[in-house]
């Protein structure tokens, strides 16, 4: 759909698009009641528990008040409807206040100001520096007379530095007082979220030009939220509005991520539902059996002999009101509590915060943590990511001769520094290119010191290292550049910017210089993308060699070119150019064809290197993850030897002797899938050894590979710990995740720019590193962190720690509420199978929410290692990955132990209150007092560290339940009057609740201790090492070990080249010279002191898909 | 169980991030709190701690074992089950008929004092098989009308027995559980001469000062066409209608006892009591047991050996698990933490 924009006409298009008004409310003062009931009544669990607090309104079968249902259900919803509305609210304020700004806008040709909301599409905004700019504009006029403005763009995309924006060429030149009647109209697409392109076009009224059209890009506006800088005023057209403006389209409320535990939780209570089923049933029948074979002869309970047609159903109704509370209605609250606290220790954690840039890690999906200790996949860009993305030129090959080979930097390589004195011609064609082919912005600060804006760190470090060496980029004014080389000033106009997009993989710009007037085609970008496209005749193999040991050092290579241009030539270009331009229908792809027309025949003048250093800690954090049995795939759109390179030296893969790298490669579909089939061969091969096997995947070959050999592909996915995956496309990342996640893995992608916001949105788990590529990523992402090293403690501890927490707090909840509700259904069978209640509705009520939910609550500060043995025993998260705390198993044993539980509360009751002290209340409170000493023991069993909090919930729970009922006791028109005071004077009831301690927890503590002991985890191995204080310190010696590994890795990472290579260029099959190596390895015994690198290897996949 | 407390700065330093922000050791609570370091105590269980807990349970329970079964034993209680030896032997194969039947229904009965029994002596009646319990039974009751006159018409939980006849006249006290009021009464007489049963204070106190008005007198009771238990003299307000404040506190269990009085002398060994008992309440229809229980109390209430069997057997249960550990540990000693056990190749996923 089309929109024709008319510039500054009032009579028209006045009401055809929505009004610059804000809002990003989900609820309006009226709807919010049915909307957000609605909203959380769409949940399963909150449909059933509405189900049974309605059927309590029964009074026929309701066995207690319905207000022990109905004050929980009110207080849960009424918590979470406060918060959304709270949320709302904030919402509501921040709209306000961007709706009421007032900005300069000009009707009937005078400038008046209004506010920000009634700007109407069409309208001409008026904006000066360091305004926020309304809503999205397309540039008319700047004070700049060359057109350009600079806005800051970090709200919309992360990116801190500035950017240039230009007016159409359309309207350059048009005087300040023209402006305010100018008329045209524009034809732009309807609204879209891309915030990178726009195209349309400008056809400005007369008597301003003639009726021609003008492209317009993104260059050509300024959108909503960025700010202009630098710049005394700016004006522009409003051509999307309010909520449809770019960055309103991009807003949206991302997919809600479900973690692994919550599903068990949800597949846990749906076995209870059906549990609970069951025994309705079963007890429905019996009851009505009962009823007509028994109550009948009850006179005194005066059945009626004909009841109504529902009779049969009463007594069943009445037991599933009874068993409703075996799903606690407290678990949901409980569990976004504990949830949003343990995001909260994530925010606070100091041992996270990056101490350069002062940035904490942030929780920004609260609902998640538990999965980051089941992450069995980590995904993980390479530039920002793994390394610092700090670039630095270090090196350079010009016309063959190699700089900065002997000291490693070719800045301070005397060479190189003769060779720019002393004029040498390729030298200053090459430092040319450096300093002209970029985007680069010089601003010149009030002391004369020049610093440079760049959107990218290759080209920063490009024109600073050009700088360095006598070649300054002095000013940009418009198209006009200035260079100031050994004092002399070099001035060149840029006619034409061929920009870099990630499938050209290059850029160039069209240069004139303006003192000899000759036009030239300067091209910098990819080695594959620049040398095809060199002319005929010259030697390309030395550069193609050049990158190559380039690449192996871990360096960035580009290859930077030039080439003169006729004038004719040119101008013939630039025609299809601008007529490429201004295309609506697939502009990228046709401006990407006329580019390749320019782009040949092109002179090779050198390759640049630059290096991107890793960030600290990197090849210990890998070291410790894949110790925790996570599998690493590195997904980078970098080449292929640098990826393997700096995947070496991070430990991603072991070098030669132990690791082993397979290649997917080929151009065409038959050499893919036969490289396929032989990696597949070897990898099932050496899959039961302890060997490192990864494989290399290129970004054509895996094109090919997802789309045609999907299945092949899968499984090479699945035997394999270790994949680089080079040269793919943000969308092939986020392909790849998805290929993880259908094989039922959970996947955890981390990543630091805008390429990789898919594919963290697409993982489980989206990380994103606050770096120097701007915040985009940080954003879209579910955790941010400041550094790539805090993800080892991410996981370890914090995504451990959440998962035992979640699995203990969520068991538990089920455990008392079954406690309690077998305790209802035994009572039942001596009660003739009628559904009494045997408590109370205060204690029922009160049961559920304070009772047993304070001291569970505090299960948040448990902690059953120290963080510090987790960290040297990584490998104890396969408890989480695995989920053996929280199972189907697991769960049948709280499920017996509940049971167990109330049979000896019920028969201990029922027994020492027999005959004259069986009064109702009294047993009651006996058998809820039970159920309370026993929640607490269970508690304090279950918990593995007592701090003060701790003993403080536990215990003071318990003075605190009998305080309510002290309380409640004492009101004369409860039910429950003096039962307590009476009970607690009673030594026969404190010998009972000690009894029903004992005999509950005595078998509990007796088969913890045997099974601690004799079959003792590996949990419970190292809390007992690391408790009882001695062997622990003698493990502790495996990060000096890791590191002294890591040390002598990079010496022969470099000295070794060769060898490597052969490496990486011949999959190894059965029949090559490893097979001895490979045997040789199996053999070795796998100690635990002796090995630690090794454990990681043979820690196999196969134990974790039991 | 053993327990070691870690100090937060030992964790904090060995964690094995590279480069941890120093803090200083004395950091406020809060910041202790959001960093997950509050100082904690970390108990396990160690053989030595297990064992010596279940032999301290063990060495707590038996005597306190011994002790309940004592207190049990010393308790003298004399049990008479007379609901089928109350009906002539001609009326045995009607026993229905015979209790709803007009006919006089005096009985009589002797028990033999064997031990001493001490005063008071309380005597119970004990029905079996009665579902005082059953929903409808329990929830067929008025609270707010047993309180206060003014409530009379707070009868809709009494239903089937909430008004006269299905008229709009309210019962006092209204519901089954008033209506199906006990009606058997037992009188005492030792040689010949009468033992006076007091019956005044078998209810709770706070049940006649605050749950039963003493305004409140019985109205329209057991006028219905059905008759259930006894009638009420209506004369009196319902707080003093002690016999149907004991009766209205229902049983949880369907065997239970209740109070119908105190007899304040000391029995002796060989006196000989008749019990002059009219048998009026029908638990024939449902197979119900009458029992008249003298009984004397101990600081555990009545005969009950349960608790003292109970405890004897969990203390006895403890000393067995503490042996049995004990003799493992010798057999078959592991050492707690040892790393050996940590080898993280096999498969952990065996066990």
């Amino acid at each position: 759909m089309k929109r024709y924009v008319y510039i500054n006409d009032d009579n028209l298009a006045q009401d055809l698009y929505c009004d610059n008004r804000i809002s990003n409310r989900k609820y309006t003062i009226w709807n919010f009641l049915p909307k957000n009931l609605w909203e959380q009544f769409s949940r399963f669990m909150n449909q059933y528990f509405l189900l049974i607090a309605c059927l309590q309104l029964w009074s026929l079968i309701t066995p207690v008040n319905p207000a022990s249902t109905w004050g929980p259900l009110i207080f849960i919803f009424a918590v979470s409807a406060i918060k959304e509305a709270w949320d709302d609210y904030n919402r509501y304020l921040s709209d306000k206040k961007a709706n009421e700004k007032e900005v300069w806008i000009v009707r009937q040709g005078i400038r008046k100001l209004i506010q920000a909301q009634d700007v109407r599409v069409g309208n001409i905004v008026w904006l000066r520096e360091n305004d926020e700019v309304p809503c999205d504009l397309v540039l008319l006029g700047t004070a700049d007379p060359q057109g350009i403005c600079y806005v800051e763009t970090a709200a919309l995309d992360g990116e801190t530095d500035l950017k240039t924006r230009v007016i159409p060429s359309a309207c350059m030149g048009i005087d300040i007082e023209l402006l305010h009647k100018i008329k045209g109209v524009i034809e732009c697409p309807g609204p879209d979220k891309d915030i990178r392109r726009l195209d349309a076009n400008m056809r400005l009224f007369p008597p301003f030009l003639d009726n021609d059209m003008f492209p317009l890009t993104i260059k050509n506006t300024l959108l909503q939220s960025c700010y202009l800088r630098n710049t005394e005023w700016a004006c522009g057209v409003a051509v999307y509005t309010g909520n449809e403006t770019k960055l309103g389209m991009c807003r949206g409320v991302p997919e809600p991520k479900l973690t692994a535990v919550d599903a068990m939780i949800d597949k846990l209570t749906g076995a209870i539902f059906v549990f609970q089923i069951v025994v309705v049933i079963v007890l429905g029948i019996a009851g009505n059996v009962w009823k007509d074979t028994e109550a009948r002869k009850l006179w005194y309970v005066r059945y009626p002999k004909q009841g109504p047609w529902y009779e049969l159903l009463i007594i069943p109704l009445r037991f599933e009101l009874l068993c409703s509370i075996m799903i606690p209605i407290s678990i949901k609250v409980s569990l976004d509590l504990v949830k949003g606290l343990y995001a909260k220790f994530i925010d606070w954690d100091d041992h996270m915060v990056d101490l350069e840039t002062k940035t904490r890690s942030n929780a920004a999906n609260t609902a998640i943590s538990e999965d980051l200790g089941q992450v069995e996949y980590i995904l993980t860009d390479k530039t920002g990511t793994l390394t610092e993305n700090k670039m630095i030129f270090k090196r350079c090959c010009i016309s063959g001769r190699f700089y900065g080979n002997e000291n490693g930097d070719a800045l301070t390589d005397t060479e190189l520094l003769n060779a720019v004195s002393s004029g040498s011609a390729d030298v200053i064609r090459f430092l040319k290119v450096m300093a002209i082919c970029n985007t680069v912005i010089p601003v010149r600060s009030k002391s004369g010191a020049i610093s440079y804006k760049a959107q990218s760190q290759d080209e920063e470090a490009l024109v600073r290292a050009a700088a360095r060496l006598h070649m300054v980029l002095a000013n940009k004014n418009g198209n006009i550049l200035e260079i100031n080389l050994n004092a002399s000033l070099l001035q060149y106009e840029v006619l034409d910017i061929l920009e870099f997009t990630s499938e050209r993989k290059r850029m160039s710009v069209v240069v004139k210089d303006c003192q000899s007037g000759k036009i030239f085609l300067l091209s910098k970008g990819a080695d594959e993308a620049i040398l095809p496209h060199s002319h005929a005749g010259q030697e390309i193999r030395t550069y193609a060699e050049t990158v190559e040991q380039y690449a192996q050092l871990g360096l960035r290579t580009l290859c930077l070119a030039w080439r003169e241009l006729d004038d004719d030539e040119y101008q013939e270009w630039a025609l299809m150019f601008k007529d490429a331009n201004s295309t609506l229908i697939d502009r990228e792809w046709r401006v990407a064809e006329a580019c390749q027309r320019l782009e040949h025949d092109l002179e090779i003048l050198g390759v640049a290197a630059i290096e991107d250093r890793l960030q600290d800690g990197v090849p210990e954090t890998i070291a410790t993850l894949r110790k925790a049995g996570i599998n690493f795939w590195m997904l980078t759109g970098d080449k292929q030897n640098t990826a393997i390179q700096i995947a070496l030296s991070c430990n991603f893969v072991s070098p030669e002797p132990k690791g082993q790298l397979l290649m997917v490669d080929g151009k065409t579909e038959d050499e893919v899938c036969r490289s396929l089939e032989r990696v597949l061969l070897t990898m099932r091969i050496t899959n039961t050894e302890p060997k490192d096997v990864a494989f290399v995947v290129d970004g054509w070959a895996l094109e090919i590979a997802l789309k045609h050999y999907r299945k092949a592909f899968t499984e090479l996915a699945i035997l394999s710990r270790t994949a680089i995956c080079c040269r793919v496309t943000p969308s092939q990342k986020a392909q790849l995740v998805e290929l993880l996640k259908t094989c039922d893995y959970r996947t955890l992608a981390i990543g630091d720019g805008g390429n990789d916001v898919r594919m963290i949105q697409q993982a489980d788990i989206g990380v994103g590193i606050s770096g120097r590529e701007g915040l985009q990523a940080a954003r879209a992402a579910d955790y941010s962190i400041g550094k790539f090293r805090f993800l080892k403690r991410l996981i370890l501890v914090h995504g451990r720690y959440s998962y035992n927490r979640t699995a203990f707090l969520s068991q538990y909840s089920f455990y008392k509420s079954l406690l309690i509700c077998f305790i209802q259904i035994f009572f039942s069978f001596i009660s003739g199978v009628s559904g009494t209640s045997l408590f109370n509705s205060v204690s029922l009520m009160a049961y559920n929410v304070f009772y047993t939910s304070v001291p569970v609550l505090v299960s948040v500060l448990d902690k059953d290692l120290s963080e510090r043995t987790v960290m040297q025993h990584p490998q104890i998260l396969f408890y989480c990955q695995a989920g053996r705390l929280l199972n189907p198993s697991t769960f049948a044993g709280w499920f017996g132990r509940s049971l167990f539980h109330a049979i000896v509360v019920f028969a201990i009751t029922i027994h020492s209150y027999a005959l004259e002290k069986s009064e109702m209340e009294e047993v009651s409170m006996v058998a809820l007092s039970g159920c309370i000493w026993l929640q607490a023991f269970v508690v304090a069993l279950e918990t593995n560290s007592f701090t003060v909090l701790q003993h403080l919930a536990i215990w003071g729970n318990l003075v605190g339940f009998y305080a309510i009922n002290w309380i409640v006791s004492a009101i004369p028109s409860s039910g429950m009057y003096t039962i307590m005071f009476r009970l607690c004077k009673q030594p026969l009831y404190w010998i009972t609740m000690i009894l029903i301690v004992a005999a509950g927890m005595g078998p509990v503590l007796a088969l913890k201790y045997f099974r601690y002991t004799y079959r003792s985890s590996k949990i419970n191995i190292l809390q007992q090492a690391e408790r009882l204080g001695g062997p622990i310190l003698s493990l502790g010696n495996i990060e000096s070990q890791t590191r002294t590994l890591e040390k002598d890795l990079s010496p022969l990472s470099i000295s070794l080249p060769k060898n490597r290579n052969s490496s990486v260029y011949e999959p190894l099959l059965t029949e090559s010279p490893n097979s001895t190596r490979r045997s040789l390895g199996a053999g070795a015994p796998f100690d635990f002191f002796q090995s630690q690198s090794r454990l990681s290897t043979n820690y196999s996949r196969n134990c974790k898909d039991n | 169980m053993n327990s070691t407390t870690l100090s937060s700065s030992a964790a904090g330093i060995g964690s094995a991030d590279s480069t941890p922000p120093r803090r200083n050791s004395k950091r406020p609570k809060y910041s202790r709190f959001s960093q997950q370091e509050l100082p904690a105590c970390k108990p396990i269980l160690t053989p030595k701690w297990v064992i010596a807990a279940f032999l301290l349970i063990g060495a707590v329970f038996i005597p306190i074992g011994v002790f309940s079964l004592l207190a049990s034993r010393d308790v003298v209680q004399i049990v008479n089950q007379y609901e089928t030896d109350c009906i002539p032997e001609g009326s045995r194969t009607d026993k229905v008929g015979f209790i709803r039947g007009p006919q006089d229904k005096t009985c009589h009965r002797t028990l033999s004092i064997r031990r001493h029994m001490k005063q008071p002596i309380y005597v119970y009646y004990q029905l079996d098989n009665f579902y005082q319990n059953h929903r409808r039974y329990v929830k067929s009751r008025s609270d707010l009308q047993l309180r206060s006159p003014e409530n009379e018409d707070e009868t809709k939980s009494c239903q089937p027995e909430g008004t006269l006849n299905g008229t709009k006249a309210p019962i006092v006290p209204c519901g089954l559980i008033a209506w199906s009021l006990f009606n058997d009464t037992y009188e005492f007489s030792r040689n010949k001469r009468q033992l006076t049963v007091n019956k005044r204070g078998i209810s709770w106190k706070s049940d006649r000062e605050r749950k039963f008005g003493k305004n409140v007198y019985p109205k329209n009771f057991q006028n219905g066409t059905l008759q259930g238990g006894a009638r009420l003299d209506s004369s009196k307000p319902l707080s003093e209608q002690e016999d149907l404040i004991v009766w209205m506190r229902t049983a949880a269990l369907p065997t239970f006892r209740k109070l119908y009085g105190k007899i304040e002398v000391d029995l002796n060994p060989g006196d000989v009591i008749d019990v002059k008992l009219q048998n009026n309440y029908n638990t024939y229809s449902f197979n119900g047991k009458k029992k008249l229980v003298l009984s004397t109390t101990s600081w555990l209430g009545g005969k009950n050996d349960f608790i003292g069997i109970a405890y004897l057997s969990v203390g006895g249960l403890c000393f067995l698990l503490a042996t049995i550990f004990t003799v493992i540990y010798f057999i078959k000693p592991r050492e707690l933490g040892d790393p050996n056990y940590l080898s993280w190749n096999a498969n952990p996923g065996d066990h």
